[in-house]
């Protein structure tokens, strides 16, 4: 039995479709992250979840029971919210404890419970607090208490880092993964940062336009994404996209006399004259060293940025552009012609009118949705 | 350019506002204090330096005592009816529902008419003869007779209080509505997520948000209620029996129908230091609240 379901799931505002039938299903203590872009519709799915939308057709299950029309409060759930959402006037103690005062928990149990949540996360000299003396990420961390006092079936959160600065959000990310790897609890997550998904996730469903574009864990999408959209999506920098045909058995780089191999997995899919994407990670590229190979892409330097770890560099192949991830040693600069390579392995191809990759055969294509 | 310079050319500016204000504030209240001090008919010669008498016969006088309780009265039913009502209302146009937009426009009519149009719409409301409060209880078998509702000493003042009702709630109701907008949808969620009921969502969600302008609004309508004269003019000019007498009516009798001009001027700076007294309470109220909800 699934810890949570979510069963064709659709809803309309008016005449607009903002969620076009989502099915998941969730074993206990899986961490689904959805993520997608603002408007895909992920906020409005987990306010189903919740009980603080409705649904216009479809069910959502938790434990094998049905939750739609269940009153937020019986639903065996407890969010955190991207704004804290904390109650201004009362202290942090009943802050954490405010949904066990309401649930008619005694006081020495309901005790217990905040002083166990503050000491999980840190803020037991902070229990006689009120929320306007505290810092963006105690705020957080009070409303992540909140909702671990209910321990309930399904945690739900609503991009819970966004509002923080770029240190404590890190920090926080880190925090949030001890501690569901210490509670096991089932906890669905909703973030546009595709680095907070690919880091908390055991599994992603990529959101578009009110559609699962893909579900799968975090190396399934960053490694055999789906769709364009997905491989455009996950990674930073983004996956290169480079504009092909397949010509003589070769894939022809558009407006270039570049031509690199088709990897064999792809032979039978990818027919003769077809046109192509060919995805590339930055990370995949490096500089060639020895002589060229039908895995060479002759490029001019155009931009060299070192960001710490590594050297991003922006390179022009013919009319397009390419990024690549080189190491911060590696000896390029701009106006340069180089010579980059790649493994064939990391070669993925898309078809451009539907914008899905193509299926590819034999072993090297590992697990996929 | 010298901080002289700019304090020099703010009072500059100000100054011709500074005649004005001096020009018909300041020189009326100067001499209403003068006034207060002299036996001075309306009309007349100037009368007589009398020290402080004015101001012992008024503080001891029954008539004094007597409005002061009609006033505090008066103050305290109107405005804590007006709170409840106009929070109530607000609540209720807070949700959404077809033809809310309407609804809150409507709700402001009676705050956004004259006084004299109100008073004089609710004198006909209550009028003894062919009210439509006499025909509505008549006809639900409430009374027997037709009663005069502002001729009886019983229930003039309680009349006029739900008047007052009338016409102000709409500004407790907009100025709470206004204030209901800054309540966080998130905190609401989480609250509905707690399982906080709605009795609790108001009192740990909603009142936070609404205790600094409701501040406003209580003070604002006191000391508006302690000073009220017109809807009470209109409609029973302090009768029957001065049951409905209020502080202002009895300046305005005093100064005017009894013309004891020194008399009135006494109890008028007696009204304003009332007045005062209450304003600065409720600003060291308010300033308090504001401080806690931050």
């Amino acid at each position: 039995m699934s810890a949570l379901e979510i069963r064709g799931i659709r809803k309309s505002y008016g005449s607009v479709e903002t969620l076009k039938g989502i099915d998941i299903a969730l074993q206990s203590g899986e961490f689904l992250v959805l993520l997608g872009s603002s408007g895909c519709g992920k906020s409005t799915l987990l306010n189903i979840i919740a009980g603080l939308a409705e649904a216009t057709s479809g069910d959502v299950l938790i434990g094998g029971r049905s939750i739609l029309g269940v009153h937020p409060k019986n639903r065996d759930i407890a969010m955190v919210f991207q704004s804290y959402a904390l109650y201004p006037n009362l202290t942090v103690r009943r802050n954490i404890g405010f949904g066990l005062e309401m649930r008619g928990v005694a006081t020495d149990e309901r005790d217990r419970a905040v002083n166990e949540a503050a000491r999980l996360l840190q803020i037991e000299a902070l229990l006689d607090r009120k929320p306007s003396q505290l810092s963006g990420g105690q705020r957080q961390r009070v409303a992540i208490g909140r909702a671990l006092v209910r321990n309930p079936q399904v945690f739900l959160f609503d991009e819970p880092l966004s509002n923080l600065d770029a240190k404590l959000r890190l920090e926080m990310r880190t925090e949030l993964k001890r501690l569901h790897q210490m509670l096991q609890t089932t906890i669905v997550y909703v973030t546009h940062d595709q680095i907070e998904a690919m880091t908390l996730a055991s599994r992603i469903a990529v959101m578009r336009d009110g559609r699962i574009e893909q579900l799968g864990t975090p190396e399934e999408i960053y490694n055999e994404p789906a769709t364009l959209y997905v491989a455009g999506f996950v990674g930073a920098p983004s996956m290169n996209m480079l504009q092909a045909t397949v010509t003589g058995g070769k894939l022809a780089i558009a407006e270039s006399d570049v031509r690199i191999s088709l990897p064999a997995r792809y032979a039978n899919a990818a027919r003769e004259g077809a046109q192509m994407v060919v995805g590339i990670r930055p990370e995949a590229l490096r500089v060639a060293t020895g002589a060229a190979t039908d895995l060479s892409l002759p490029v001019e330097i155009e931009v060299v940025e070192l960001t710490g770890p590594e050297l991003v560099t922006t390179a022009r192949i013919g009319t397009q552009r390419l990024t690549a991830c080189l190491p911060p040693r590696a000896q390029v600069a701009k106006g340069e012609k180089r010579s980059l390579t790649f493994d064939e392995a990391a070669l993925r191809l898309f078809d451009p009118s539907t914008g899905k990759a193509l299926p590819a055969t034999g072993l090297e294509r590992t697990t996929s949705h | 350019m010298s901080s002289t310079w700019m304090t020099t050319r703010a009072w500059l500016l100000m100054l011709p506002l500074l005649v004005v204000m001096v020009a018909v504030i300041g020189w009326p209240l100067v001499d209403t204090v003068g006034l207060s001090f002299t036996d001075a008919k309306l009309v007349g010669t100037g009368g007589d330096f009398v020290g402080l008498d004015n101001y012992s016969n008024m503080l001891s006088s029954s008539n004094f005592s007597r409005t002061l309780v009609t006033t505090t009265l008066f103050a305290v039913i109107s405005v804590a009816a007006e709170m409840v009502i106009g929070v109530l209302a607000a609540l209720l146009l807070n949700q959404e529902f077809r033809g809310r937009a309407i609804l809150r426009a409507l709700m402001i009519l009676p705050w956004a008419l004259p006084t004299v149009v109100n008073a004089t719409l609710w004198r006909l409301i209550y009028n003894p003869e062919y009210g439509a409060l006499n025909a509505a209880l008549t006809q639900l078998h409430l009374i027997d007779a037709y009663r005069s509702w502002l001729g009886e000493p019983g229930t003039a003042l309680a009349a006029l209080i739900v008047a007052d009702c009338w016409k102000n709630f709409p500004l407790v109701a907009l100025i709470a509505l206004a204030a209901l907008q800054a309540v966080p949808r998130d905190i609401t969620a989480a609250s509905l997520v707690d399982g906080a009921g709605p009795f609790n969502r108001f009192r740990f969600v909603i009142l936070p948000y609404l205790a600094g302008p409701l501040m406003v609004a209580l003070v604002l309508r006191t000391i508006e209620a302690f000073k009220v004269f017109d809807i009470i003019w209109v409609m029973t000019r302090g009768g029957p029996a001065n049951t409905t007498r209020t502080l202002s009516i009895l300046v305005y009798q005093e100064a005017f129908s009894f013309q004891r001009a020194g008399s009135g001027a006494s109890l008028a700076l007696i009204v304003t230091l009332l007045v005062t007294l209450l304003a600065v309470a409720y600003a060291a109220l308010v300033r308090k609240t504001a401080g806690s909800a931050a």
